[in-house]
Order: structure tokens, then sequence, then C-alpha cells
């Protein structure tokens, strides 16, 4: 276990020695940071009109998406492709480490900065749980806003983010240029998330949607994740093609050594 | 402790590696020529795991790299042709990472680190970032690298391409020192190189072994010719 647990380490830190990992924190809370003046103004508005699910108004619109859909494929482009690129893949895959911890070790060390990307974003809950609780007080606990949406949120937002990242560490271990496997990732990452924009041209009963809707993540989020309802047959869709992608990224190192 | 038997490497279409076979008893120190594109690489690649071979089978230690490889790879210190590194890590954040994927343990980590630190004049850019680094340094920490877990056998892809002469002496003083405690596989086109620091030469050409011998049986054989002219007539360039 030794390997895995340093290889993870170097993943994780390498992200903060580039410029990669700061810009991509930046803009990530510029977006969400913006998204969430929305949600406060809604919810502060007088009168009648205002925002049923203060989490749909975050994760629900399909915008938010389109940029999300910018970020697994930078933290992963240089995973596989980096190191294919400068040949340092040969002194990794010759230490005695097995293909499936040099992956592993990969998608955790990224999947960990994913998580760091999301933390800032729990600073907005306390906010919204004050909403209607004018002088905020520990012990009686009370919540502004249904705490069950949060939570599944956040649970959503993690193995979608899998998904995202299993597919860019793929598509990075194919190609020797991270910008291929940074542009290759995001058309492919973005069939999960395209289809959502046909949404309003959609018959809701028909079947084009139905079918549309078990691959468009952002109607995941905005029908379920965000109004508290947790189906599995999303959570079944996202573990399943992280964990296909990453089988799939063992197999492409196995096949490294059997060509070149 | 180094046993080749019948090694085939096909790129595509393309055999590399043509049934390469030979023996490397534990303590000898073997030097590994050829022209280049004969095979040597391809061949020290699928000793070290890097490649799958095609057919054949080769085993470190009595380990087979093909059946058992994290227990083969656990017994070799392999340095690659051109030794890649990570630019943005110190050469001390480099060392350490290595030694955790090898299984070293915090303590003995930080032991072997002084020590390979030390044997490999690094003492002075410890702290410096490896991309700053010259390009003899670098093949120092490639170096420091491969000895950091004390493996038995050590696989060496031209430790002395690209660098200068004092680097280059300070490298063979370096490899003769080793040579006493490690079985060592070494790759080089310099032909005085393996005069100096080896005991035994395999010479390969066109992915075949076409001499594997000490130093002076070879020479003996062809009748006492200086190594340079036995290697260009091996490798058919006699006319030149």
């Amino acid at each position: 276990m030794r390997p895995l647990f340093a290889l993870i380490k170097r993943e994780f830190t390498a992200y903060f020695l580039s410029p990669v990992a700061y810009v991509t924190l930046a803009v990530f809370l510029l977006v969400t940071g913006h998204l969430f003046y929305l949600v406060l103004t809604g919810l502060t508005k007088p009168g009648s009109s205002g925002i049923e699910y203060p989490m749909q108004a975050l994760l629900g619109d399909e915008k938010f998406w389109l940029v999300f859909l910018f970020i697994p494929p930078l933290l992963t482009m240089r995973l596989l492709a980096e190191e294919r690129g400068t040949g340092t893949l040969e002194s990794l895959l010759t230490s005695p480490i097995r293909d499936w911890q040099v992956v592993a070790g990969k998608f955790i060390g990224a999947g960990l900065f994913y998580v760091v990307l999301w933390l800032p974003t729990l600073a907005y809950l306390p906010i919204l749980t004050d909403m209607r609780t004018p002088e905020w007080n520990p012990q009686t606990w009370t919540f502004g806003i249904d705490p069950s949406p949060v939570l599944t949120s956040y649970l959503g937002v993690l193995l979608a983010g899998g998904m995202f990242l299993g597919i860019g560490l793929f598509v990075s271990s194919l190609v020797k240029s991270q910008l291929v496997a940074a542009m290759i990732s995001m058309v492919v990452s973005l069939v999960f998330v395209l289809a959502a924009f046909w949404r309003p041209d959609l018959d809701t009963g028909s079947l084009t949607y139905r079918l549309v809707y078990f691959i468009s993540v952002p109607e995941h989020f905005r029908r379920d994740f965000s109004r508290g309802i947790v189906d599995t047959r999303h959570l079944i869709l996202y573990a399943s093609i992280t964990l296909f992608t990453l089988f799939l990224t063992v197999r492409s190192l196995e096949s490294r050594r059997l060509r070149a | 402790m180094i046993v080749v038997e019948n090694l085939v490497k096909y790129y595509g279409e393309y055999q590399a590696v043509r049934g390469v076979s030979f023996e490397v008893p534990k303590g000898r120190v073997v030097g590994f020529l050829g022209p280049n594109g004969a095979g040597k690489s391809t061949t020290m690649r699928c000793l070290a795991g890097f490649l799958t071979a095609s057919s054949g089978k080769a085993s470190i230690a009595g380990f087979d790299v093909f059946s058992d490889p994290i227990r083969a790879r656990r017994q070799i210190g392999y340095m690659p042709e051109s030794c890649p590194l990570y630019p943005e890590m110190r050469v001390t954040e480099y060392l350490k990472f290595r030694g955790g994927l090898k299984g070293l343990g915090g303590s003995e980590c930080r032991r072997r680190m002084d020590y390979v630190l030390e044997k490999c004049w690094l003492k002075d850019v410890k702290r410096q970032l490896v991309g700053t680094l010259s390009k003899g340094y670098r093949q120092r920490v490639g170096l420091a690298d491969a000895l950091l877990a004390d493996p038995p056998v050590l696989i060496l892809d031209e430790p002395t391409a690209g660098l200068d002469p004092t680097q280059i002496r300070e490298t063979r003083k370096l490899i003769r020192e080793l040579g006493q405690e490690h079985t060592m596989l070494l790759s080089t086109h310099i032909l005085s190189e393996v005069e100096m620091a080896a005991d035994t030469v395999i010479i390969i050409y066109q992915g075949q072994v076409v001499e594997h011998g000490s130093l002076d049986d070879v020479r003996k054989k062809h009748k006492n010719q200086n190594l340079e002219d036995i290697f260009v007539r091996l490798t058919g360039q006699e006319g030149i």
C-alpha cells in the first residue's frame, strides 16, 4: 500500500506546484460565488416571488454545467499524458507498483483536489441556514433551509465528478499532449451535459426525453439531487462509468507495455 | 542473477530483438554494447518491466519479470535512457517520492536518501528544483534514484550520455565503486568506458547477441585486437 500512498500524495501536491490549480480554483469560486449571489438575491426578494429550491438554483442550471465541463479535464489532462510526453512514465512503470495502483493513485489524487475545489462552497451553507433566523443561535440549531437537498446535492457532485475525472484520466492515458487530452475529454464529457440543452424543446413524456434524461447530468441535478431526491439510476450511471473508465485506463497502460 | 532466454520483441511488424539469450552471474559488471538501434534499450526495458516481450523469458534473481513483475522490479534499480524526471519537484522531494514508490518507510527512506545524496554528490543541490539542474546533475539524480532501495541489480541505460569529460570521469568512478556491491548491466557505446568499468561484455547487433564473454576472453578470441576493432568487425561496418 505504501507505493499507492506515495503516488496519491505526489499527484495531489503536484496540483499546487503548477498554476493550473490556482486558476481552476479562482474561476470555480467566481462562478459558484456568482450563482450564490443570485440565490441570495432570489431568497431575499420581497414579495411572493422567490426560490423554491435554493440548491436547484445553484446546481440545476445547465449554464453552470457548461462552465463545470472545463474543470475535470483541466485536472486530469496532465495525469498520464504529461508522463508519457516527458518519458517519466518509464520510471513510474518500472518501479514496484501495480498498474491498477498507478491508476488508482492518480484518480484519488485528482479526486482529492476536486474535493478541495468544492470545500469553499461549504462556507455558503451557514449563511443559507441563517436566512430565516435573524439572530443565529447554535443552541436551537434551526435550519433556514432544508438540509437534505444540500446533502444529496453534495453526494451527486462527488459522484458525478468522479465520472468526469474517470473519463479525463482514460483520455489522458491515450495521448501524449495535455492539450489534446483536455480537448477530447471535454468533448466526451459534453455528451453528459449537452443533452440538458434540448430539454425545453422536448415533451417530458416522450421516449427521447426519457433516454436523454438517463445521461443528462444537469437534469439529474435539476430534478433530483437539488430537491433532496436520490435516484439510484443516476448513482449507478456515475459509479459504473467511473469504474469502467478506470478499468479501461488500466488496460490502456498494460497495452503500452505490449506495443512500445 | 540476470537470466534472459530467447527474448523476442516486435514493434508492430518490426522485430527489434530477435532471440537474445544471456546470463549474468552475481557480482559481474556487464557492458552491453551495440550500435544505435541494435535493441539494447528494448532489451533493458523488457528486463526492467517497462515493455512486455513478445516471447521468451527473463528473470532477475530468480523472479520472472513477466509472471512476478513486482518482486522482480524490487531487485532492480533502473535508470532509463535520457533519465526523465519531474522538473517541478525538489531533489529531496523527488527521492522521497521514489522511496515511497519503492516501499521504503520513513526512517529507512531518510537513511537511504542521506546515503545516495552523499554517494552521488548531490548534497549541494538537494533543495534545488530538478528542472533547474544541469544535465550532469539530473543524471546523478537518476542514478541516486536507481540506488535508493539498495537493489542487488542495477540496469543503467547510457548513464554517461551527454555528460562533459569531468562528469563522465566522475560517473565512471562511481560505477566502478558500485560494481563492487551490485550486479550491473550497463549499456553504452563508449567503448573505453566498458574497458574501464566492466569485466564482461555482451555485443548485440540487429537484435541478436554476436559476442558474449569476459573482456579478456573476447580479446583473446579476436587475436588481441582492441575492443573498438572487435566491435566494428562484429557489427559489420569494417570498410568504414
